[in-house]
């Protein structure tokens, strides 16, 4: 029995060890990450490499990584919190959460991709699109608005991403821009039009191999399953809605600081480094917001797209907007 | 009777305070927010989970005890060729986590979703728990009186409905049980098949609603149906342990022209349980070999196993010390702390993992997203497993031993470690390993509570279905069933029985 | 006409067991034991004439029909009772419902049920489940529950093997009671000879497939076919002899045989070992070596110049060890000569 003891306790010590001691307790760097972790670590692993510093990061959505922040409060062990939209920023900003960011670093951007407070910035650009099957979808029935997916021929026909704070976003630019109304009217009609998936990526799989006609997700996904997997052999397309449509949105993945900790100030400084930004541009296919990086080839460029005029500070509504979608009952 | 050890009796205490934890917190915290919670609970949405949830748990338990009982039947009582092949057939989704098999169909048939996906794999997946139950029924009844049955003029049909059947029934009953249970607090399968119940919504209204109390007063509404379940099983639980007859006769029905299409059914029932999704994650695993990640894959399999065998050491110290207890001291304490640790064998894990993250986050921030709080939710959720599994062995040394040592001059305490603990440590030892199995496959306390930066076989295998990507997501359920899976089902007792009583012959 | 008549049943059984060519009858009324030792067949023999198994050859009629040879009526069709083993009670049904299973429609089922009762002496105890009886009421209840469709014919398989030696006695003299007061013919198979001879009207002695002696208890016990039933019945003492002047000449003198004997025939002697006297005389050639007290008897060893025997003596005059004696055989013995 003693020897059983024994080694019980060397296993418990080791795996205790081994990292999984309390996170930031004993002075971690630690992000909050609310988007693929596939599309991000290896941008991660650059930073480390290239800094020194170890970082512990958590991927959630970005939705439920602002609630945890919120519940967590002063004991969260975020430092870093790196969502997938500005709405899940701007709650946690609304809370009082996120420190304001040297001016230094904010005016490395445009004034309309970051917080009117300074309490956070964009990282990379996206735009919200309309992807469809080209087996399944002909370009005549490609609707012009995206309230026109309420329609009945559009029954069950569309991939949606409750859960994902990219479609979150979208949800609370339709209740700004068209009213709150028109809003729940849309998601109503989602319930028995939309077919419900965890991420963007799962919704173009599910467009790729026809198991659903069309979906909304941000434009980068296709690029990206096109550079994989060449664009010739993609059974998808991506459209634009009709010019102002807020199906169109333009977005911002951005960064906040949470804690006091100086590394996180560093680690912002990297995302919009120059090789993170050509990293967004070459890797995940998203728009670069810093002067003197080029977006991918073949992109229209973010000011061309003929998206909604919209505040992106406006987004920081995202707990109604939650409510929204629960009344509705996609979630 | 000798005091407890005072050690037992301290992890016991501590045991049974964590195990009020879970569904204390959540009573309180809806109790601050009443207005929210019933508003929530009034919401037409809360009667779509309720109606789906309580179709689906109704549905599986149907199919999955015809399944079962077709199953335990042609393999026990007819002449089919092969029994003890069946036998492992029948088993053998056991060794499947649920959402391993899910993950198989939809691979497969993307378009495999929703009600009938679930319950299809859901069947598939509790069938064996049938299975075991009745097979070792069937084995118990015995055939003389099935013969005088038919000797006082009555039909097979007849016999086997008014003899062997009554007999059968308990067992049938408490398996069905049990059944329910498992649909009821399953998350994983549920999830990839996006068939919307209360695991699923709970999962989700934590995911999405900063005011947390929707999540919170779903997770009690299931807790709500658990407790009715788990009051029926409890009025079936332990009435079926019948002797085998002194003198077991085996009487196999003749299959005749029946035997070719009985084999196909069985095997058609195998196909769907296991050899159909194995072999579509395998050929997945194959597809993509060349794009695996074998680094991630070796370090989830590390972090799996290590947080495993680290929830198996402290599930099984408090197991034993709890076992001692109850065992070889049984007083009123002891036997109320048993009642209240067991009680919670059938909460669901992400109603656990939900209140635990609500709890580290507000009342425990010192070891919130640490390592600890896990082992305190896989202390919670395994604890019943671990006492069920470790009072067995220790109750099966024969009482004397330790009032001889005694009499041989060693102290109690001397008794206990060099007596009865060598003895009973064979059993121990499996009903550690079987826990350590269990938390290597357990999905939705993991994933709300594993510390940054940890990623397991299952949550890895869980984020890459999030994105529908199944290449990369096979191999990691291949190495699971490798290494839990197949393990806890050769570990399984009641499987290695009924293996053994089919093969007697 | 006899009740139930077997002609020629032949049955492959197990490995290697066969039964080969039984020809048995049964008169109403009457109650047979088939007496062998385990897998002697007789669990086979009664199989089949429940009608859980068809024989391979031979005919089985019972009560004017065919029910196998040319045609074959099954188990629930025959209307013939079953005692199993250990009684197989059924578990889930408390003793009324047991003893009422067989006859669920009968109108008068509930005076049956009490009359049964009385008859098996249990009542009062309808509620119980089988679980709360003892061994000897689960049998009589199981043989109610045979009796209650009122059979012509009732097979008793070693219904009494696993209870204790007081409780068989008690519960065979019940048994024959009761079946003598329902009037109905019984077929006993067991294992147990002193069962056979003080149970049954008829025994019929099974020995590696065939039957080899049916009789009386009084027959089979006082002339056994062969050595080997003489051995198996009873305690024999075998002794070398030869038929001389019409008596066989042994090591214990002359001794008249039973059985026709032809001048000159060797052969062994079977005499029962109560049927030694031994005088006790202080000039006798043999000597008392050992002595086994029971009370009633005692069996008592005794060293001849050229033999050791076993004889049983009344208990309480039987000599003690190391008295010379003289030993006497009483009556007439059983010879069987060589082949």
């Amino acid at each position: 029995m003693k020897k059983i003891f024994a080694a019980a306790l060397a296993a418990v010590s080791v795996v205790g060890l081994a990292g999984c001691a309390p996170a930031d307790s004993d002075g971690d760097f630690v992000v909050y990450v609310g988007r693929s972790e596939t599309l991000i670590q290896p941008l991660i692993d650059q930073y480390v490499a290239e800094s020194g510093i170890e970082v512990q990061v958590r991927y959630a959505g970005s939705a439920e990584l602002a609630a945890q922040i919120l519940e967590e409060g002063d004991n969260s062990p975020a430092d870093v919190f790196f969502a997938q939209d500005a709405g899940a920023l701007g709650a946690v900003s609304k809370a009082g959460f996120l420190r304001e960011l040297d001016a230094e670093l904010l005016n490395l951007i445009a004034p309309e991709y970051r917080a009117a407070d300074g309490t956070w910035m964009g990282a990379s650009g996206r735009v919200r699109v309309f992807n469809y099957n080209t087996d399944q979808v002909s370009e005549a029935e490609l609707p012009s608005s995206v309230l026109d997916l309420a329609g009945p021929e559009w029954r069950g026909r569309i991939g949606i991403a409750p859960t994902n704070s990219s479609f979150q976003a979208f949800v609370t630019a339709l209740a700004k821009v068209e009213g709150e109304d028109v809003a729940a009217e849309w998601l109503s009609a989602m319930k028995e039009n939309g077919v419900i998936y965890e991420k963007n990526s799962a919704i173009l799989e599910a467009v790729e191999s026809g198991q659903v006609d069309a979906g909304l997700i941000n434009h980068y996904y296709w690029y990206a399953k096109g550079n994989e997997v060449g664009f010739e052999n993609l059974n998808s397309e991506i459209a634009a809605f009709e010019s102002q449509d807020v199906g169109n949105l333009r977005n911002v993945a951005g960064v906040g600081i949470v804690s006091e900790d100086p590394r996180a100030k560093d680690f912002v400084e990297f995302l919009l480094s120059e090789t993170a930004q050509q990293y967004f541009v070459n890797e995940t296919s998203e728009y670069p917001l810093i002067d003197g990086v080029e977006p991918m080839a073949g992109l229209t460029p973010l000011d061309q797209i003929p998206a909604p005029e919209f505040d992106l500070n406006d987004l920081e509504a995202l707990e109604e907007t939650l409510q929204l979608i629960r009344a509705a009952g996609l979630i | 009777m000798q005091k407890p050890p005072v050690l037992t009796v301290v992890l016991g205490v501590f045991a049974a305070l964590l195990a009020i934890v879970p569904l204390g917190y959540l009573v309180l915290r809806l109790a601050e927010g009443i207005e929210a919670a019933s508003a929530e609970l009034a919401r037409p949405r809360t009667f779509e989970l309720l109606s789906n949830t309580v179709l689906l748990v109704v549905s599986v338990s149907l199919t999955a005890l015809v399944v079962g009982v077709i199953q335990a039947w042609f393999v026990v009582r007819t002449n089919l060729s092969y029994p003890g092949f069946y036998a492992v057939v029948a088993t053998v989704p056991l060794a499947i986590p649920s959402y391993v098999l899910a993950l198989g169909y939809v691979s497969i048939f993307p378009w495999f979703s929703g009600f009938w996906a679930s319950w299809l794999v859901l069947t598939m997946a509790t069938a064996p728990y049938v299975f075991l139950a009745v097979s070792a029924a069937l084995l118990r009844v015995d055939i003389a009186a099935e013969e005088v049955g038919r000797s006082l003029g009555l039909s097979r049909l007849q016999v086997f409905l008014k003899i062997t059947w009554p007999q059968v029934r308990t067992s049938a009953t408490a398996a069905v049980l049990l059944v329910s249970l498992y649909v009821l607090s399953e998350f994983g399968a549920i999830a990839l098949l996006r068939f919307d119940t209360f695991t699923r919504a709970i999962y989700n209204a934590y995911r999405s609603s900063f005011d947390r109390t929707a999540a919170a007063s779903l997770a009690l509404v299931l807790v709500a149906l658990t407790l009715v379940i788990v009051l029926l099983e409890r009025r079936y639980r332990g009435d079926y342990l019948m002797q085998r007859p002194a003198n077991p006769r085996r009487l196999k029905q003749d299959l005749g022209k029946l035997q070719t299409p009985v084999t196909l059914l069985l095997a058609l029932f195998g196909l769907l349980g296991a050899g159909l999704p194995m072999a579509a994650l395998l050929n997945w695993t194959m597809i993509g070999s060349s794009a695996t990640d074998l680094g991630k894959l070796f370090a989830a399999t590390l972090s799996s196993a290590g947080i495993a065998l680290l929830a198996a050491i402290v599930v099984s110290i408090f197991a034993l010390a709890v076992s001692i207890w109850v065992v070889l001291h049984k007083n009123k304490l002891g036997s109320f702390i048993e009642g209240l640790l067991w009680s919670n064998h059938a909460l669901p894990a992400i109603v656990v993992g939900l209140a635990l993250v609500f709890f580290g986050a507000n009342v425990t921030p010192w070891i919130y997203q640490s390592i600890w709080l896990l082992m305190i939710a896989y202390l919670i959720l395994f604890l019943p497993n671990g006492l069920a599994a470790m009072s067995t062995p220790l109750a099966q040394v024969p009482k004397g031993l330790t009032e001889v040592s005694q009499s041989l001059g060693q102290s109690y305490r001397k008794s206990l470690t060099k007596v009865i603990l060598p003895i009973a440590s064979p059993g121990l030892i499996a009903a550690a390993a079987l826990v350590m199995l269990t938390v290597l496959k357990e999905l939705p306390a993991t994933l709300l509570l594993r510390p940054t930066g940890v990623e397991t076989l299952a949550t890895r295998l869980w984020s890459a279905t999030e994105e529908l990507a199944y290449a990369q997501a096979a191999p990691f359920a291949l190495v699971l069933v490798i290494i839990a899976g197949l393990p806890a089902l050769a570990l399984n007792a009641s499987v290695r029985k009924t293996y053994a009583e089919v093969n007697e012959e | 006409m006899s009740l139930l008549a077997l002609t020629g049943i032949t049955k492959n059984f197990g490995e290697g067991n066969v039964l080969k060519g039984i020809s048995l009858e049964v008169q109403e009324d009457e109650l047979v034991a088939i007496l062998g030792s385990s897998g002697a067949g007789k669990s086979t023999l009664l199989r089949l004439i429940a009608g859980f198994e068809k024989p391979d050859q031979g005919e089985i009629v019972f009560d004017g029909n065919v029910v196998a040879g040319e045609s074959f009526l099954p188990a629930e069709k025959r209307k013939i009772g079953i005692v199993p083993q250990d009684g197989a009670l059924f578990p889930h049904l408390n003793v009324y419902d047991n003893i009422g299973f067989g006859i669920a429609k009968d109108p008068n089922k509930d005076s049956r049920i009490q009359q049964l009762l009385k008859l098996i002496e249990l009542e009062g105890l309808e509620k119980r489940k089988p679980q709360e009886l003892s061994g000897g009421q689960l049998q009589r209840v199981a043989l109610a529950r045979a009796l209650a469709p009122k059979p012509k014919l009732v097979l008793l398989d070693e219904p009494f093997g696993a209870l204790d030696a007081e409780l068989r006695d008690r519960l065979r003299n019940d048994v024959r009671r009761i079946i003598h007061a329902e009037g109905v013919s019984a077929i006993l198979v067991t294992h147990d000879q002193e069962e056979a001879l003080s149970l049954a009207d008829r025994v019929a002695v099974l020995r590696e497939g065939r039957i080899i002696q049916v009789g009386t208890p009084t027959e089979i016990y006082n002339s056994p076919a062969d050595i080997g039933i003489a051995t198996f019945l009873g305690e024999s003492v075998l002794i070398d002899g030869k038929v001389t002047e019409g008596k066989v000449a042994t090591d214990l003198g002359k001794l008249t045989a039973l059985n026709q004997v032809v001048e000159g025939q060797s052969g062994v002697v079977a005499i029962r070992s109560e049927n030694f006297y031994l005088q006790p005389n202080q000039t006798g050639d043999s000597e008392v070596v050992g002595r086994v007290f029971f009370g009633h008897d005692a069996v008592v060893e005794v060293q001849t110049p050229t033999l050791k025997i076993k004889a049983r003596s009344n208990g309480p005059f039987a000599p003690e060890v190391g008295m010379k004696v003289t030993v006497w055989v009483r009556g007439a013995v059983n010879f069987y000569p060589t082949k």
